[in-house]
């Protein structure tokens, strides 16, 4: 090559970063500034601009706010990608907190909660500090904020600098906004967080509600949601809190209006007052009213709330169904929404003009909506009794109009008709058999099936339609095969003639010979027992009267219910599913060493930073083996925590939040399963304790080596309880001479070993430094204790007398001895295990427990003893009697300890 | 006719800005410098984690002075502002005697600096006011000034809480740079 051809390597033309970096680098500020400006276009629109990160920030520090803003906006974009030289910033925006200009001040706090990078945010807090007591209530509702989101970034940090004490000030504030905002910022905080962080009092109380008056919209949002989070007193407090924020209830925001209704109705469960309530419900139908006339999407949004609502307090709404009457220009989405409210409503005073309205949708075009309109009417039927009759009439000029899908949902609904209102409305069934050609659905044709199969007795060519559906029966879904196999089961039975035991005959050889299916094979051999065993038994069994059902459909759990009301406003109560099943919050909690009540188990202040709920994360490991070692599978990626509160553009939500794992405070010591004079000088101690609900495995880890240890991974060998770790081991490097504790939030039923169960737990750790160190635990069934194990005496009498007495199993402690019944009562609660009942029998007395273990698995408990004396004799009845040697070692080590 | 000259010589300079760095371990007085010289009062200051920029007029030239922080952990970001860069100030913190070694190797490590070939050096050996405070020619001999070959420079006793020496420094800057030595 020669000497020339370098030319071709050097070219004068620029690439466009070093034009744009000789141009922030211009003496000229004009020039500067639109090279920001051309930054910030092409880092909108995509492009890389991180590597100008140094000239972009030398603008910084300028008079003029336009650039210093641009500027901003630029570091929250790119500070986590360059968080060394985000550094350089620190300087600037400790000056501009200071800066004259109360706009400025509040720039840069907003700013520097935006920046997500650990190195600085300790430089932070002095600003931050500063700006919490600054003279302008702008820049104080800003600090306010900031705090939240430093607190997600670094909660230790927060704790420690005394920002919350600094917010909860800020409650007293004179300025309405900033109490809003700081009331936001805790409820925010709050939620991070498995302490109590934020707490109405009464003094609190009344500071929110002079500042609901006087703030914004949205900070009126902030103040109400954090008080339907409070717990008044007693009824009276409930009634004045709730005559303050009645006024709310005609504001424009619809927000605003939906956080009050959701406010006032968790303090109207307090009320007593029929008079007050009846009074409340009278003043909360307008505004509810009112946000139906809202855009389409406010509309759905208030129509999701309002079906929780009417399902909690009817009343509010009972005289107001015709708004939810649909238009013929409302779409889909509303009108849906709309007929499960009016479904609701419906009332014997106004079923006939609920019925009309009905009838008409079910002329309309949309087939989903015509669909549910039928079913909606047949749910009308089953609610309301002394309307029935006219639902059915309705049904059946419905069926008439012979449109197929019409006929086919109404033959559905019939059916359950039929089952609410039994030899009542047979009359019908002629009409319904003279569409039986036309279903061609699987429900509508089972639901056929099933009536003519019920009232075979009645039809008189009952065998001709059903032997129509058998030319096809191998072809059919199961769920036709089913209901024609029963309901050919029924006809035989009562019509024992030829033509059904034909039937039948064909039935289940098809049925069992013929089918892959287990469900309709099982019931086939079921029926064939039965009918070959003893046929009148066969009759008892299959023609036995059906108990009457009701209309519980879209009807909620009333926990679930209770939980959607306390959220009403939010994506919650739109989903109608709890925030927890679709919003991964990172719990964070910082203990502090002076409150640390170990023993007590009361505070939860040790639980470590687990990732939602651990039981709900994916398996740990596959591998069955723990000589690999494996680092379990990290759990999912803390999902972000939605910042509600980022307020500028380019807010970049994915960042990660790491928070270093709490370690664990100082307690009853662990048992030292590996110790240093085997491990290398490496000691572990670990135990598997119940915290919160939910399972750890709590360890010590302690480095009495001469080198640092780092790396630590963890892994469990197949057990019988599937016991794996929810998530990677989180601990710290290891400097010589220190150690480390932290909880391992556990799942269950992942690695499951066969065979009777056992308490081995084999574990494995590793490190960077060491061999893999495996050590021996022992199970203890304690921590799966589940809090809901409670039982009624009813249920817990009930339950003793349907297990059979080879589930019973018994076992005598000769050396323990129970001395105070009250300690060892509380001692079982403690553990989860609830006393039911106590009675006298000879000298001795008897205790009788429940309690419960993961997938949902009953103990049954018996203790016969005599206070004082040693010798305690236990009798356990469970479903699953092979746990009952690991639940005796369980009750042991309680009536030892 | 003075007014009239004076006119003509800041358009000749006024439009361009000399860039100025001034560098030199923490705690020397480099912040304090900045703006004794751009305001001519004494500030507080707290270490200054990253930079101050500010403009100062003198002698009819405007600079445009560059204050890094000079903390260990952000020396090394140091090398970002060294571009287009006339001339270094360079702060040494005289009664320090402990750390005039490491104040020594970063002044020589600065100069190596290919970006830095042209600027000028001025040093100012800082905190004159306190006792124990070594003299020019102390901190000339522990720098080792004269290792210094191909660049202009110049040493000047300082004390910026008093407000010494300052400006005597600016005006050999502002010659140097008119004489076109930048």
């Amino acid at each position: 090559m020669s000497g020339h051809d370098s030319k071709y390597f050097s070219t004068t033309k620029k690439g466009e970063i070093p034009e744009l970096k000789e141009e922030l680098n211009s003496q000229y500020k004009d020039k500067r500034k639109d090279a920001v400006k051309k930054v910030i276009a092409a880092m909108t629109v995509g492009k890389d601009v991180s590597s100008l990160f140094t000239d972009v920030v030398n603008c910084m520090q300028t008079e003029n706010l336009e650039l210093k803003k641009l500027v901003y906006l630029y570091l929250i974009n790119y500070a986590k990608s360059q968080p060394d030289l985000a550094i350089l910033a620190v300087n600037t925006f400790v000056k501009d907190s200071q800066d004259p200009n109360p706009l400025i001040r509040a720039l840069a706090v907003r700013t520097m909660g935006c920046i997500r990078v650990d190195k600085i945010t300790e430089y932070l807090c002095d600003p931050l500090q500063r700006c919490l007591k600054d003279d302008d209530p702008y820049v104080r509702k800003t600090a306010a904020i900031c705090v939240a989101k430093l607190y997600d970034i670094n909660a230790e940090l927060v704790e420690d600098r005394g920002f919350l004490e600094s917010l909860k000030d800020l409650i007293s504030d004179n300025n309405p906004m900033v109490v809003a905002n700081a009331v936001a910022a805790l409820a925010e905080i709050q939620e991070n967080s498995n302490r109590p962080v934020f707490e109405i009092t009464s003094h609190t109380l009344s500071k929110l509600l002079t500042a609901l008056n006087e703030c914004t919209e949205w900070g009126q949002v902030f103040i109400l949601d954090a008080l339907s989070k409070y717990k008044a007193a007693d009824a009276r407090e409930a009634e004045n809190i709730v005559e303050r924020v009645t006024p709310r209830l005609q504001h424009a925001n619809c927000a605003v209006v939906l956080s009050a209704v959701k406010m006032i109705l968790q303090q109207m469960e307090l009320i007593t007052s029929t008079d007050v309530v009846r009074n409340l419900c009278k003043k909360m139908a307008p505004p509810l009213v009112t946000l139906l006339s809202a855009e389409p999407e406010i509309q759905y949004v208030a129509l999701r709330n309002i079906n929780l609502i009417v399902q909690r307090r009817p009343t509010i709404l009972a005289h107001e169904i015709k708004v939810f009457f649909c238009k013929y220009n409302d779409p889909i989405y509303v009108k849906m929404e709309k007929l499960e409210i009016m479904i609701k409503l419906a009332s014997d005073r106004n079923i006939d003009q609920v019925l009309l309205e009905f009838k008409e949708y079910a002329t309309e075009v949309d087939v989903d909506f015509v669909r549910k309109a039928v079913r909606a009417i047949g749910r009308c039927a089953i609610k309301l009794e002394r309307a029935a009759e006219r639902c059915i009439s309705v049904l059946l000029e419905l069926i008439k109009i012979k449109v197929n899908y019409v006929v086919q949902e109404a033959i559905i609904v019939i059916k359950d008709i039929f089952r609410r209102y039994p030899n009542t409305y047979e009359s019908i069934i002629a009409t319904l058999c003279e569409s039986l050609d036309t279903l061609d659905e699987p429900e509508a044709k089972a639901s056929m099936i099933w009536i003519i199969g019920e009232y075979a007795e009645r039809i008189d060519n009952a065998d001709e339609l059903l032997e129509s559906f058998l030319e096809s029966f191998p072809e059919e879904p199961s769920q036709v095969q089913l209901q024609l196999l029963t309901a050919t089961v029924k006809l035989f039975l009562k019509k024992p003639t030829e033509g059904p035991q034909q039937m039948i005959q064909v039935v289940l050889n098809n049925a069992t010979v013929e089918t892959d299916n287990p469900d309709l094979r099982d019931r086939a051999y079921i029926y064939w027992r039965l009918l070959s065993t003893d046929p009148e038994a066969a009759k008892d069994v299959v023609l036995a009267e059906k108990p009457v059902i009701t209309d519980d459909s879209n009807q909620l759990d009333p926990t679930l219910l209770d939980e959607l009301l306390a959220n009403i406003a939010t994506l919650s109560s739109v989903y109608h599913k709890p925030p927890d099943t679709f919003v991964t919050r990172v719990k964070t909690t910082v203990q502090k060493t002076e409150d640390d009540d170990y023993p007590d188990g009361s505070e939860s202040a040790e639980s470590s930073a687990h990732v939602g709920d651990g039981i709900t994360s994916p398996p740990a490991s596959s591998s069955s083996v723990p000589a690999a070692a494996r680092q379990a599978d990290p759990a999912p990626a803390p999902a972000p925590v939605p910042d509600l509160l980022g307020d500028l553009i380019g807010l970049d939500n994915n960042a990660i939040v790491p928070v270093d794992q709490p370690s664990e405070p100082t307690g009853p010591p662990l048992p030292v399963l590996l110790p240093a004079s085997t491990g290398q000088g490496l000691q572990i101690s670990a135990q598997l304790i119940r915290r919160d609900g939910q399972i750890f495995y709590s360890l010590l880890l302690e480095n009495n080596s001469p080198v640092a240890l780092d790396g630590f991974m963890i892994q469990f060998n197949k057990n019988s309880f599937g016991l794996a770790a929810a998530g990677p081991l989180q601990v710290p490097q290891l400097q010589p001479g220190t150690s480390a504790g932290t909880l391992l939030p556990m799942v269950l039923f992942q690695n499951l070993s066969a065979g009777p169960p056992n308490s081995l737990l084999q574990v494995a750790v590793k490190n960077n430094q060491q061999p893999v160190w495996y050590f021996n635990d022992k199970i203890s069934l304690l921590p799966f204790f589940t809090e809901d194990g409670k039982m009624e005496r009813t249920s817990f009498l009930e339950t003793w007398r349907s297990l059979p007495d080879s589930n019973e199993v018994s076992k005598d402690f000769p050396g323990a001895v129970v001395s105070n019944v009250e300690t060892t009562l509380d001692r079982m609660a403690a553990s989860n295990l609830f006393f039911i009942a106590k009675r006298k029998h000879a000298n001795q007395d008897v205790f009788y427990f429940s309690a419960k273990i993961p997938r949902g698995v009953p103990f049954l408990i018996e203790l016969t003893l005599v206070v004082g004396v040693p010798g305690v004799k236990c009798a356990i009845k469970t479903p699953g009697p092979e746990m009952a040697p690991v639940f005796f070692e369980a009750l042991e080590t309680i009536l030892k300890s | 006719m003075g007014i009239l000259f004076s006119r003509m010589f800041s358009s000749l300079f006024g439009n361009k800005e000399a860039r100025i760095l001034v560098l030199g371990l923490d705690n020397a007085g480099k912040t304090t410098i900045l703006y004794r010289l751009q305001m001519g009062e004494v500030v507080s200051t707290i270490p200054t984690i990253g930079f101050n920029v500010e403009t100062v007029q003198y002698n009819n030239i405007k600079f445009q002075v560059w204050d890094l922080g000079g903390q260990t952990s952000i020396r090394p970001y140091w090398r970002c502002y060294f571009p287009n860069t006339q001339a270094i100030i360079y702060v040494v913190d005289s009664s320090d005697t402990d750390r005039l070694v490491i104040a020594k190797e970063e002044f020589h490590a600065i100069l190596e600096e290919e970006e830095l070939k042209g600027a000028v050096v001025l040093i100012f050996a800082n905190k004159q006011d306190l006792p124990g405070a070594l003299d020019d020619a102390a901190i000339t001999e522990a720098l080792e000034l004269h290792k210094i070959k191909s660049r202009q420079w110049a040493i000047f006793k300082t004390s910026a809480i008093k407000g010494e020496g300052l400006f005597e420094g600016l005006d050999w800057l502002s010659n140097t740079l008119k004489s076109g030595g930048g």
